[in-house]
């Protein structure tokens, strides 16, 4: 089954990471194992569905990854990050220990951990973090991080330092969804060329490789001289791909794995919840899905045929018949795992049927028969036929079209959308399918082509203050709701299933998803049946 | 006489060539064996093409999310719905029609332009042999799937689309049929006795070798239809067919897949008529065969 | 390929009967080989011609389907530029041709791999799959039809009739859900996904490849059993020579065995030649269902990708393995024949 799940739109775009600022925030809190002690030396399966995460076609080197962070299981398994986002929102320290930013937000000094070695015994240091970095700002990889970055430098043996050309307060929130938190073993690289390196990664992480099969098995083994003593619990870890929920699904039933990765069909998700054996864990959601509207051409050109559509659209009945009431209703770009989540905004245009036929007859939208887009997912493809019956009520006609990534570019590009279904949010506003993405007048994937909110979102991105970031985007938020931009309908993020017996971040703790998915902290992963 | 090969091609084939299957019992045996499925079939058209116009059934496509999931036997949606709230029954009955005109047209397309090709391969030889049998080889040898791939990514999915890509698939096998019939009726005595008598070419083919071929070739199409509403279903089932949220069997199989640990009935009933349909049509086709090679006296 | 045609035809030839040894290494043979295998020459490069052209004719390419989402024009031109794609049509295929030549079949589009090795590392399993779905379904068709054959009409015969009925019509994807299902998650019996390779472990390849195998072989099966069934029940009934042998007492099943059979097989083997080509979609279908890491599961990505060398790459071997088979039926069938019709008209 071809499935280029929405995520995967989010992921090549995502690690264009905006410039903004935010404070820098390291808080040094390490997720503790329950005090009985995570059974060690167990054995996981971990299934992932092809299409985004279960592909890895080009090798895992963070350089030339194109898949970059649909592919973060395996890259934080071999690699571990300098920084992870862990439950509760919690930024924690990995093979980083801290950062700090001054106060004109452009130079960035980041603190290695000491002590550290890849796995094959080459020292993990500031040296080795700086090669990588400007590796990755190099190479020619639409993932490559796109930081104004002028020079990285190690000014100590621990120590990196980058300065930016313009100010950005949320480098570290931006870290943990770029490639740049990847470090490979520079002598690998040089030694094994690109080409073997990408099959056979060498990094400090939890785990090392034991063998590969691109985009089919990867196999990985405890990683014995990883720097955090007792981690990982578990002694080998194996990724396969499968071919979608279902075939996920059937693979934990049949004993064949014991933790699938991002599943998002409601049926099954109720399955499993039901099932005795399975454990569903949601995940916290950053990237609501809204509907875009092209306001440069009609008929969303006009504000009357846009608040028809806000007007038109009751979400609770698609979001309890459909989804099964698991994900919680948004009326703005933040989600529940983020960092400025405000779920409500005064003022939203909320479902009046009433309304909606008389917008409708006033905006001549009776007229015309618009254009609904999305891309190629199970859970988009729902919402757009559930949208489509709801609208015919209120007098509006539409067709619906489904595309792959490149014919769904193609069509951002060509500027003749109307409407499209996708994701805007991240966990921090300013980064990655944020909400410029789809909001600003720079991007070739907005609709919106309106400078007052330009001005908004860029305010928001210079200042460093956490409170008084979240209190520009909600004004950001009203802002778009008061213009009648796009409706946003519900905060959605797979859930992750595990068999019995699993424990860990993202398994049996929720935790944040970085680009829709979050990334479980494998080394604290356990499995004892 | 070794059986020309594309006599192979229809399973069954040699049924024609003996009296395979002698009959002691004769008629109603035989008769139940013609007229069950082909009795099915007709139902089954009725239903497809003329209920919806006659007597009201749910939209396929626009069905009620706030009606999405339901079982089947539940009250007004005898086979239940699918996720979005599109009632199975009524998308049956219209991707039957889909089905079934896509099996039809496929074939007829193939049986006219493919036995044109093959008899005139066959009937003239030479050139004009070499170069169709080598164009029928090519499209044999040619992996059909990624033309039908490509004409649905190019052009986007429909089902003339669809049509157009399958049809690459029957021509050469109708042709290499109607080839090798010909080739066969070629050396039988009133086929010499008529060239010697100077009968012109066309009329040759007209008179003689159309009305002898046309029985194997009916035959095979019944079969061909059968393969071309398997081959519709694959390609909606790989999400290249008809393009949803429009009903195909194949597709409605492919959906159910993606759950059917949940909810197995979103699979099973579109496969269900997909098989009884196309087994309806293999036996159909096996019965009229053995008719026509081996009519019992007076059997109807 | 008409053989049956071609074969009539060279069996005129003087000299063209003779023991079967000495038919099999006689000129006559080697030459009708040469013959066909000249023929094949212009069908395998009519099969990547056309190929060429199709995947030519979509719209978009590799260089937007790799950069996605981020990239502008500038950066899709560039890309393309390096990956010589803005060069014209002739001049694109002649290149990839002329690599053939000289034993390359390029690098993948996409990841920059060699297609060799790609196709290297994924052609085993689907080799092995399609062995497996074959060999199983023509030595089980083999077993049923006699035993079918033995008595017309006879409890083996309906049944044998019913099985292949049901294999005929029912769709390889169907089977494959309904066989994963029953036996991978509710039985357990063999594993729902994955494979495992021969040198790692031959029972869980054996186990790996079973229900594809079973997929893709039961409508073969079923075409088979029918066909051997009849040819060999026609063969029993209307052929001078059996009924002579049998007359003189000769066992009914040293009849069918030894004489019934093998003049029935190469019917079989001509169509199994035909089969192979369109195995590729069968293939393309079943291996992501099961997740098994071949040819077929690529092809469709691949496809998609714009990725030309690779499907090219596929096509072609697919392509040599259709005519290298239909060739080898051919002279099987040739070898075979004339030993019949010597004793046809013995007798």
């Amino acid at each position: 089954m071809r499935r280029i799940f929405l995520g995967g739109t989010a992921v090549l775009l995502a690690v264009a990471a905006a410039a903004c600022s935010s404070s820098s925030s390291t808080t040094t809190s390490t997720t503790a194992p329950a005090s009985s002690g995570p059974k060690e030396g167990g054995s996981l399966t971990v299934l992932e569905a092809t299409g985004y995460s279960g592909d890895w076609p080009d090798g895992l080197d963070p350089a030339t990854n194109i898949d970059g962070a649909a592919d973060q299981d395996y890259m934080d398994a071999v690699y571990g990050e300098l920084f992870e986002l862990g439950p509760k929102g919690a930024i924690i320290p990995d093979l980083a220990t801290g950062s700090s930013i001054s106060s004109d937000a452009k130079t960035i000094t980041l603190d290695i951990r000491p002590g550290v070695k890849f796995t094959d015994g080459t020292p993990f240091n500031a040296a080795a973090v700086v090669w990588n970095i400007d590796r990755d700002l190099k190479s020619a990889c639409t993932c490559k991080p796109t930081w104004p970055v002028t020079s990285v430098t190690a000014t100590g043996p621990d120590t990196v330092q980058i300065k930016l050309s313009a100010p950005d307060g949320a480098f570290i929130d931006e870290i943990f969804d770029s490639t740049a938190d990847w470090i490979a073993s520079p002598t690998a690289v040089q030694k094994m060329g690109e080409k073997a390196f990408a099959v056979k990664p060498v990094g400090a992480g939890p785990f090392e490789v034991v063998s590969d099969t691109l985009s089919s098995v990867l196999v990985l083994k405890k990683n014995p001289g990883y720097w955090q003593a007792g981690r990982p619990y578990l002694s080998t870890l194996t990724f396969k791909s499968v071919a979608s929920d279902e075939a996920g699904y059937e693979a934990l039933l049949a004993h064949e794995g014991q933790v699938y990765v991002d599943m998002s069909t409601p049926s099954l998700l109720e399955e499993a919840s039901k099932s005795s054996s399975l454990e569903v864990e949601n995940q916290l959601s950053t990237s609501p899905y809204d509907l875009q509207l092209n306001t440069k051409i009609a008929p969303f050109n006009n504000p009357k045929a846009r608040q028809a559509i806000y007007a038109a659209t009751n979400f609770g009945p698609i979001l309890q018949h459909v989804f099964d009431n698991m994900y919680p209703s948004v009326q703005g770009f933040t989600g529940p795992g983020g960092i400025c989540y405000s779920p409500t905004v005064p003022g939203y245009q909320g479902y009046d049927p009433t309304l909606a036929k008389s917008l409708v007859q006033q905006s001549g939208l009776n007229k015309v028969t618009i254009n609904l887009g999305t891309i190629q997912n199970l859970v988009a493809q729902e919402t757009t036929e559930a949208l489509q019956t709801e609208w015919a009520a209120v007098g509006i006609k539409t067709t619906i079209h489904d595309y792959a990534l490149a014919p769904l570019i193609a069509q951002f590009v060509s500027g003749k959308w109307q409407s499209m279904i996708q994701t805007a949010g991240s966990y921090d506003p300013a980064a990655g399918v944020g909400v410029g993405f789809r909001f600003s007048s720079t991007s070739p994937f907005s609709g919106v082509h309106d400078p007052h909110l330009d001005s908004l979102l860029n305010q928001a991105a210079a200042l460093t203050s956490l409170s008084q970031r979240c209190a520009i985007y909600n004004q950001a938020a009203d802002y778009i709701a008061k213009q009648y931009y796009g409706p946003f309908y519900f905060a959605f993020a797979p859930a992750n299933v595990a068999v019995k017996g699993v424990v860990g971040p993202g398994l049996t703790q929720p935790l944040p998803a970085v680009v829709v998915t979050p990334t479980i902290l494998w080394e604290d992963v356990a499995y004892g049946s | 006489m070794s059986a020309p090969l594309p006599e192979l091609l229809a399973p069954g084939a040699a049924v024609e060539r003996a009296a395979v299957r002698p009959r002691a019992r004769g008629g109603l045996a035989r008769g139940l064996r013609l007229w069950l499925p082909a009795g099915f079939l007709i139902l089954l058209l009725g239903a497809c093409f003329i209920w919806p116009n006659v007597y009201p059934v749910p939209n396929p496509v626009r069905g009620s999310v706030l009606q999405s999931g339901l079982p089947p036997l539940s009250p007004g949606h005898i086979f239940g719905t699918d996720p979005v709230g599109n009632d199975v029954f009524s998308r049956i009955l219209y991707g039957g029609q889909v089905s079934f005109e896509v099996g039809f047209a496929v074939t007829a397309i193939g049986l006219v332009i493919g036995s044109l090709l093959g008899i005139a391969a066959g009937y003239w030889g030479g050139v004009t042999d070499t170069i169709i049998s080598r164009v029928l080889d090519v499209l044999i040898a040619f992996p059909a799937l990624v033309l039908a791939l490509a004409i649905a990514e190019g052009l986007g999915p429909s089902e003339v689309h669809v049509i157009w890509a399958l049809s690459v698939f029957s021509i050469p096998a109708f042709g290499r049929i109607a080839r090798g019939a010909t080739l066969a009726l070629r050396e039988q005595t009133f086929m010499l006795a008529s060239r010697l008598s100077g009968t012109r070419g066309w009329r040759v083919i007209l008179r003689h070798i159309i009305p002898n071929v046309m029985p194997q070739l009916m035959t095979f199409s019944l079969l061909g239809v059968g393969v071309a509403i398997i081959l519709e279903g694959a390609l909606s089932f790989l999400g290249l067919g008809i393009p949803l949220p429009e009903a195909s069997w194949g597709s409605m199989i492919a959906q159910g897949q993606q759950t059917l640990s949940a909810s197995p009935d979103l699979v099973l009933i579109p496969s269900a008529f997909l098989f009884a349909t196309v087994v309806s049509l293999n036996l159909v086709g096996d019965s009229l065969r053995e008719r026509w090679a081996n009519p019992i006296g007076q059997s109807r | 390929m008409a053989v049956a045609e071609q074969t009539a035809r060279e069996q005129a030839e003087p000299g063209a009967r003779a023991g079967l040894a000495r038919r099999a290494l006689g000129s006559p043979s080697l030459r009708y080989a040469g013959r066909r295998l000249l023929a094949a020459i212009p069908v395998l490069w009519g099969v990547t011609f056309l190929t060429f052209v199709v995947m030519n004719l979509l719209p978009g390419d590799a260089a937007q389907e790799l950069l996605g989402a981020n990239a502008t024009p500038a950066e899709v031109h560039q890309l393309e530029v390096q990956l010589h794609l803005n060069e014209p049509f002739w001049v694109r295929y002649g290149g990839w041709l002329g690599g053939v030549f000289h034993g390359s079949l390029g690098t993948s589009v996409v990841n920059s791999e060699n297609v060799t090795t790609i196709l290297g590392t994924r052609l085993p399993v689907t080799a092995e799959l399609l062995l497996y779905a074959f060999v199983a379904s023509i030595a089980l068709a083999v077993l049923v039809a006699i035993l079918a054959a033995r008595k017309p009409n006879g409890v083996v015969d309906r049944l044998s009739m019913v099985v292949s009925m049901t294999g005929l019509s029912i769709a390889p994807y169907v089977l494959a859900l309904v066989l994963v299902y029953i036996f991978a998650v509710r039985i357990q019996w063999f594993p729902a996904i994955g494979y495992t390779s021969l040198t790692a472990n031959p029972v869980e390849n054996i186990k790996s490849l079973t229900l594809p195998a079973i997929s893709i072989g039961f409508p073969l099966f079923s075409v088979y059993t029918r066909l051997l069934r009849a040819d060999i029940v026609e063969q029993m009934q209307r052929e001078d020579y059996i009924v002579t042998a049998r007359a003189k007492g000769v066992r009914p099943w040293r009849i069918l065995i030894r004489h019934a059979l093998p003049n029935s097989m190469f019917g079989l083997i001509t169509l199994v030649g035909l089969n192979l080509g369109t195995l590729v979609g069968a293939t393309a279908i079943i291996e992501p269902i099961f997740s098994l890491p071949g040819v077929g599961a690529i092809l469709i990505q691949s496809i998609d990708d714009h990725d030309v060398p690779v499907v090219e790459g596929i096509v072609l071997v697919f392509g040599v393995v259709v005519v290298v088979a239909n060739l080898l039926a051919d002279l099987l069938y040739t070898a075979l024949d004339p030993r019949i019709r010597y004793e046809r008209s013995a007798s």
